[in-house]
């Protein structure tokens, strides 16, 4: 690290993603769940709590697909993924 | 007596100074080491803080003028909560009439929300190529650290500016990979 510099508390640092990196949809295997979620997202003003669901469609066609590694959706972030999205609307 | 016994513990102590440094540098990231502490991604933190304000995750895309693709975000921003899981595309197309390969960084703006920026899996740091005229959706599955409303300093944040920057790499002839810098 450089010496010298002024002081600055807040300097950011990437920092690489926790599961690596998506493999690349090549093939476009997965194009049409990009599609319904890009739409949902332009419906509610880029809301992300509504469109969760089409989320999770994707990752799954992503893992079925074996353009990633399967994980459970529990640790994605998904948990009483159909409660929520009633309780949203 | 007393000598032999300050000179073991020296010893002692200057070999075990290298797991205690590493284990140090590892939990708290210093000089950039990268934080691969999975305990943060546990999903109990992946719960969406329902009582917080949705903050505005904004998308940029860049790329270096040495890489003739098209790369842009497939959508400007979402409104997410806290702790909750969120996905977002970029398209890349690789324009020119050879392979390519592209090196994406990011940067989080403001720098002092970038420490509760968590993104599960994108497509950072790790080559990505792109045959000729290939267009590819490029997902960054991230979340907003659910620690962030508990933080005085962030009280003024609404927006999270998310950029990144794709630069054009080539494996030289000892086959490592290189970035190739702008002409």
């Amino acid at each position: 690290m450089s010496f010298g510099r002024p002081p600055n508390i807040s300097t950011f640092k990437p920092t690489p993603p926790e599961k690596g990196s998506f493999p690349l949809d090549h093939e476009g295997e997965c194009k049409q769940f990009v599609k319904e979620y890009l739409e949902c997202l332009k419906k509610n003003q880029g809301n992300n709590g509504n469109c969760r669901h089409l989320s999770k469609t994707y990752l799954k066609c992503r893992m079925d697909k074996g353009l990633m590694t399967p994980e459970e959706m529990n640790n994605l972030g998904f948990q009483d993924d159909e409660i929520r999205r009633t309780e949203e609307k | 007596m007393y000598t032999t016994a300050i000179l073991i513990c020296g010893i002692g102590f200057t070999y075990a100074s290298v797991p205690l440094y590493r284990m140090f540098c590892q939990t708290t990231g210093f000089s950039g080491t990268p934080i691969t502490n999975s305990s943060k991604f546990g999903p109990e933190r992946l719960v969406p803080a329902k009582e917080s304000r949705r903050i505005r995750v904004h998308f940029n895309a860049d790329t270096s003028l040495a890489l003739d693709w098209s790369f842009i975000p497939q959508q400007r921003e979402v409104y997410v909560l806290p702790g909750e899981t969120a996905l977002a595309f970029y398209t890349a197309k690789n324009k020119s009439d050879q392979d390519i390969i592209g090196l994406a960084t990011y940067n989080v703006t403001p720098n002092k929300a970038g420490q509760y920026f968590n993104k599960i899996q994108c497509f950072c740091f790790e080559e990505q190529k792109l045959q000729a005229g290939e267009a590819v959706d490029m997902p960054v599955f991230f979340f907003i650290d659910p620690e962030f409303p508990e933080d005085p300093s962030m009280r003024d944040v609404d927006t999270i500016t998310l950029s990144y920057t794709f630069f054009k790499a080539k494996y030289d002839n000892n086959g490592t990979l290189i970035p190739v810098p702008t002409l």
